[in-house]
């Protein structure tokens, strides 16, 4: 357009293409931003300690192998993790308080998935002078971290199996329709790809005595807890009663045994979920009869949910206490009525008998799925307690050298939590073999307050020497959340419910790369930065710089006045401002 | 098509029918109404522009000022002590020589604290390097709007079309509406120099010289010199698209006038009926209203009060130590025409108080029955 009243050739304002740098108004500052890291809730309740909200911002960018090696860092697992966790993330996921929880569990799969078929990912071995030859007994979750990381630390592993193949329970105890087994062997080939050297086959205890184990510098226990636990009620031994256990063992080894039409299920945890749903593939009706109430179920809900949803019965407040052959080829099952009354040791409503109240129920079988036990006839006896390996709170036991961790020691019996366990002990005895103590070093590397260790911060610490003081947890007050907007949670779909029954096919289906996206970019990034630019933006000075590539963000301090305005329209309390020194 | 709507209402009319792509702004009390109707709009997706609520009037200048220099045709409306906190802004935007136009609702200035119609605002911002246009009613708000962009994209400078609280803000009189087609005809969608390059970034009206500061103030000087021109030249387009026209300044019965009375607003429509009543009884009265105040039209008011006898100017506003501003700039104007007429200062409507006919009925006469001058302002007190 034409500027009538001033020519071209003249600006009409003055334009000044020099910088004005040069002037250090930082200089005027009182106090100046620093980066905040703080702990998202969601990570601390983790066992594993798994870096939510790092791999939920890659997985938001499509940085999917990024994501993947920032799960891998802390867990070798995810692939099953984010089939079977019991996620207690997404319970304390702080945007639950504000709408409704990201998808963090079907997250973690999708970021396995869409990864596990390009090559597998192995991380850097660390240099170790002081490498060691450590033995692990068991490759259930607890053995295969607890290998996998003292690899990553440097250590030479032998890694002992009873059975023919690895994976312990994620092998023999979880069905295929939860944890497909192609899964399985992708993660654990990736972890052995570490170079770990595998006796399958062969116990420990029997073909190799357990004396042998003192060749090793170093030994972790994590034989598992294979033994079902028995009713001790009359006729539990008859031919149509099976343990839980050896019901999901045969189910995963592909024995086409028979089991009958109505079977009752008894229990109330993981096990009786698996068992039932697994009897429910095999053609069967299925009852579960549990002696408390759904409520004190220790079960994760959605298995709950999934099992009744695909037909699965409950009776509640029903104890067996005997079982009696009938001549028609079925059983009888009969069922002491029970109430809840009073609180038992570990805070659980008890469930007591109900005086002279009975029912029978008639089935073609019964499965017992009420608990596992520990084998222990191998080990000596000096290690054990209470029908478990004793360890102290670093998974040592009383042999300097030994060290066990998982099912077969006093903590939850989770996959995660094993995995926890495998991290823990690998520190610990990398600790151990350098001659250091353990104490300050796990409160250093430490992720919040519930037990979970970070692995980065050991490496960091151990390898460069700069121990970080452990993070303080950020709670959902201190998010400001009038930049965020509201949406509902992204489910995953399922196969469709009669083909579900029909065959072992995985019932989840993961998300679509939309579905993913959408469900990682909820994610609040709790006291971490994901590069949202508000500081940027609302910076007056201009002194912000962000390089979400490299993950780094810097403020130009020279010309920083410490306005604090970063600090204020960061929605995650990840920018604290300090007196300038 | 004629709709029954407010002073405000018109301004928002005529803000969407400019197609503004920012509009930046802060609600006080009587401008709100313009705020909540472009608000309104811009929910219900009529308005095609943003509507950018600020934490103040300085921000929403300082706003209007940073989208003119990318590039758009800008808005924002305010009032009294609003105007007040933008006064730094306004120099800015004159300096940065963008043509952000600005409805200016006249309300009083505290303290006391109050609303009413009182031009003192505005006035006091006469030196900011803004074009100055003051409306009489709703119809003459909403065609001014509509002007000054025209105006200010020619010269780029800022436009503040003024109009008075409640009297014009609040009143509601069928205003004509024009067509959106034949507005974008009028006024064509525009693309303002980029001042911002990102390939080539600059810091814009950086510390100068001295001897550049003055001359991007001649400069400037120079464009504001010419708006009187460009203004009735847009005028006489608009009245030859629209059929309306006010001129820059606008005579009323004043060829064989020797008392003319002098307004600005809404004072001059009640004034028309008043010099009628008076030319009924035989006086020979006339009235001028002054539209365009900044650049002021000094010769265009000297040949309209060329051989008149007296001057009374009714001032809604008082510069504290002096008198009425109108009467000043008047004055100032007058000084160098031969035999120029007597003029006297009557400050009336202060503070919102009414000024009906009678009011301007007893100036008149009081200036008929005067033969000396007076210096001091005279203040109607009824």
């Amino acid at each position: 357009m034409e500027i009538k009243y001033d020519s071209s050739s003249e600006l009409v304002i003055p334009i000044s293409y020099g910088s004005s740098e040069a002037i250090e108004t930082g200089k005027w500052g009182f106090e100046k931003p620093e980066a905040a890291f703080l702990t998202a809730p969601c990570q601390e309740v983790c066992p594993a300690g798994n870096p939510i909200p790092q791999f939920l911002y890659f997985a938001g960018e499509g940085r999917y192998q990024e994501a993947v090696e920032a799960l891998l860092r802390e867990n070798p697992f995810p692939g099953v993790c984010g089939r079977v966790c019991f996620h207690p993330c997404e319970r304390d996921c702080n945007r639950s308080q504000y709408d409704e929880a990201v998808s963090i569990n079907a997250m973690e799969r999708h970021v396995f998935d869409v990864t596990s078929n390009r090559h597998p990912d192995i991380l850097p071995l660390s240099n170790n002078v002081n490498s060691r030859r450590v033995a692990v007994v068991g490759s259930g979750p607890a053995g295969l971290s607890a290998a996998y990381f003292l690899r990553l630390l440097g250590h030479r592993v032998t890694l002992f199996e009873t059975r023919k193949e690895l994976g312990g329970v994620m092998r023999w105890g979880i069905p295929e329709y939860r944890l497909p087994k192609s899964i399985l062997k992708k993660e654990i080939k990736r972890i052995l790809q570490l170079s770990i050297e595998v006796t399958t086959g062969m116990t420990v205890g029997k073909e190799i005595f357990f004396e042998a184990l003192d060749r090793f510098d170093a030994v972790f226990l994590s034989p598992g807890a294979g033994l079902s636990l028995s009713l001790g009620i009359e006729g539990e031994d008859l031919k149509k009663v099976w343990r839980g256990g050896d019901f999901l063992d045969r189910i995963n080894s592909g024995d086409k045994f028979r089991i009958g039409k109505e079977i009752i299920v008894v229990g109330g945890g993981n096990t009786a979920m698996d068992v039932a749903r697994a009897a429910l593939r095999r053609g069967s009706k299925v009852t579960v009869a549990y002696r408390r109430t759904r409520t004190e179920m220790p079960a994760i809900r959605d298995e709950i949910h999934d099992a009744e949803e695909e037909g699965v019965r409950f009776e509640f407040l029903l104890q067996p206490v005997k079982i009696s052959f009938l001549t028609n080829k079925k059983i009888r099952v009969k069922f002491q009525r029970m109430k809840l009354r009073g609180r038992d040791q570990s805070n659980r409503p008890k469930a007591i008998p109900i005086k002279g109240e009975y029912v029978t129920r008639d089935a073609d079988g019964l499965i017992k799925a009420v608990g596992e036990g520990v084998d222990l006839s191998w080990i000596p006896e000096t290690l054990s307690t209470k029908g478990l390996i004793a360890v102290n709170p670093s998974l040592a036991t009383s042999h300097p050298k030994i060290f066990a961790g998982g099912d077969a020691v006093d903590q939850p019996r989770t996959i995660v939590t094993a995995i926890g366990a495998g991290k823990r002990a690998a520190i610990a005895i990398d600790l151990y073999l350098g001659g250091y103590s353990d104490d300050d070093i796990f409160s250093k590397i430490r992720v919040g307050h519930k037990g979970a260790l970070s692995m980065e911060a050991y490496l960091s610490g151990r390898n460069g020497g700069s121990w970080s003081e452990a993070k303080e947890i950020i709670s959902y007050p201190q998010l400001n959340t009038l930049f965020f907007e509201h949406s509902k949670k992204v489910g995953m779909s399922k196969l469709d419910r009669k083909k579900a029954l029909k065959s072992f096919s995985e019932v989840n289906l993961g998300f679509n790369s939309d579905e993913a996206r959408m469900s990682a970019l909820r994610c609040f990034s709790c006291g971490t930065c994901n590069y949202c630019y508000n500081c940027y933006y609302f910076c007056p000075e201009g002194v912000v710089s962000l390089d979400p590539q490299h993950r780094i963000r810097r403020v130009d301090l020279e010309h920083c006045k410490g306005c604090g305005t970063c600090a204020k329209v960061c929605p995650r309390s990840g920018v604290l401002m300090k007196e300038a020194g | 098509m004629k709709e029954f709507i407010t002073g405000n209402h018109a301004v928002a009319r005529a803000v969407r029918l400019c197609r503004t792509p920012l509009i930046a702004a802060y609600p006080i009390t009587p401008q709100t109404p313009i705020y909540e109707k472009l608000s309104e709009w811009e929910a219900s997706g009529e308005l095609k522009g943003i509507m950018m609520r600020t934490e103040s009037e300085h921000s929403a200048m300082a706003s209007c000022i940073a989208a003119s220099l990318t590039g758009v045709r800008t808005f924002t409306a305010t009032s009294s002590q609003g105007l007040a906190l933008m006064h730094e802004m306004l120099h800015f935007a004159a300096g940065c020589r963008v043509p952000v136009v600005m409805a200016n609702v006249n309300r009083l200035l505290a303290a006391p604290w109050g609303f009413w119609a009182d031009q003192l605002d505005s006035l006091s911002q006469r030196d900011t390097g803004w074009i100055q246009l003051y409306c009489e009613n709703g119809q003459e708000s909403l065609d001014s709007v509509i002007q000054a962009y025209k105006i200010a994209e020619e010269v780029f400078l800022p436009a503040m079309v003024c109009l008075e609280a409640f009297v014009v803000s609040h009143f509601m009189e069928p205003v004509d509406v024009p067509d959106q087609e034949q507005v974008d005809r009028f006024l064509p969608p525009l693309d303002l120099p980029h001042r911002f390059d990102i390939d080539k970034p600059g810091y814009l009206v950086p510390v100068v010289p001295p001897e550049l500061y003055r001359k991007y103030k001649h400069m400037a000087q120079t464009s504001m010199n010419a708006v009187k021109e460009i203004a009735d030249r847009v005028d006489r387009e608009y009245r030859e698209a629209f059929g309306r026209g006010y001129g820059i300044i606008e005579p009323f019965m004043l060829e064989d006038a020797e008392i003319v009375i002098v307004t600005a607003g809404s004072i001059t429509s009640t004034a028309r009926i008043t010099i009628k009543r008076l030319r009924e009884q035989g006086h020979r009265v006339g009235l001028l209203k002054l539209r365009l105040f900044r650049p002021f039209p000094v010769e265009e008011i000297q040949q309209a009060l060329a051989g008149k006898k007296k001057i009374a100017v009714i001032d809604r506003n008082i510069s504290l130590g002096s008198g009425g501003i109108f009467c000043q700039e008047l004055r100032a104007a007058l000084v160098h025409s031969s035999d120029h007429p007597l003029t006297f200062s009557y400050i009336a409507g202060v503070g919102g108080t009414d000024v009906d006919p009678d009011v301007i009925e007893k100036i008149a006469l009081d200036v008929m029955k005067r033969r000396e001058p007076v210096d001091t302002p005279m203040w109607i007190m009824e």
